[in-house]
């Protein structure tokens, strides 16, 4: 193969990883509307504080679903805690999914965090792939009427 | 897995050497004369994947690396992130160096090379853009049944 075929081919393959990379960067962490699934969360057995959680208590639920080989959940549910914490309106729950193929599928998780937004209803308003940015987040608490 | 909390920029750094030993690879691949050179890098590779999924990315040579000559010239990481997300993607990685040495062997027309080109993508993600392709597959692997649950 000739020296600048090789090179046209490197050349080629950085920007595939360049592009890959951009579009990574731009579409991770944005809030994509989907129209309303309703969610029984009784039945999915998230436990929070040691307790399962039978029903919705706020407003707004930021539903994380994480796995054990997911460099991005950790610091998701701390950011999303911090928001509960602040934000009354806010309950942030974490299902670890690792094992959970019922779930995986049932949602259709293709990446870990996937966090679904919910009202108090269950409805899912809207879906986050990757972790939440920071401005996502409040324009979608700015989304419900408080 | 055993889970350590790591200074994530280490399996960055380490991605970023793979990196660039796999543009070498890709070059070396793309010439049946020169392919067993590629092969070699890739032999390197499977080793260094294999104690990397054996005993984690801390205990990697390149690891090591970053935490001799390079850690101690940086700031305090501003958090530390779960050690097996990059061990799991080390088993990837392991992967796709075998399934390249294999294509080598069975003599497969640029086989290698495009093994090579996968490392060198995913390596890039990895490196440049704290993307964690082989992370992100695990769902996807388990979803069609190559993973099984313990």
């Amino acid at each position: 193969m000739s020296a600048e075929l090789k090179l046209i081919l490197l050349l080629t393959l950085v920007a595939l990883a360049v592009i890959a990379g951009l579009v990574y960067r731009f579409t991770t962490g944005r809030a994509k509307k989907v129209s309303g699934e309703r969610v029984n969360v009784a039945e999915l057995g998230i436990v929070k504080n040691g307790q399962p959680v039978t029903h919705l208590t706020s407003k707004i639920t930021f539903l994380q679903f994480s796995t054990d080989f997911c460099t991005f959940c950790g610091p998701t549910a701390k950011m999303l805690e911090a928001l509960e914490k602040t934000d009354h309106n806010v309950t942030h729950l974490e299902l670890n999914v690792t094992d959970r193929l019922d779930i995986v599928n049932r949602f259709n998780i293709l990446q870990t965090p996937t966090t679904l937004v919910l009202d108090r209803s269950g409805r899912v308003v809207s879906r986050i792939g990757g972790a939440p940015k920071a401005h996502t987040l409040v324009s979608e608490i700015g989304n419900f009427d408080i | 897995m055993a889970a350590t909390q790591i200074d994530p920029r280490g399996p960055r750094f380490g991605a970023g050497i793979t990196n660039i030993l796999s543009v070498f690879a890709v070059f070396e691949a793309l010439d049946k004369g020169s392919e067993p050179i590629a092969a070699a890098i890739f032999g390197l590779f499977a080793v260094l994947f294999l104690i990397g999924t054996l005993y984690g990315t801390s205990k990697h040579p390149f690891g090591w690396i970053y935490r001799t000559f390079v850690k101690p010239r940086l700031a305090a990481p501003k958090e530390l992130e779960d050690s097996r997300p990059p061990q799991f993607a080390q088993g990837v990685g392991l992967f796709v160096s075998v399934v390249g040495l294999v294509l080598h062997i069975a003599a497969v027309p640029y086989g290698l090379a495009a093994a090579a080109a996968a490392l060198f993508l995913a390596s890039a993600l990895q490196s440049y853009f704290g993307y964690c392709l082989g992370c992100q597959m695990y769902l996807g692997l388990k979803r069609i049944g190559v993973i099984r649950s313990a």
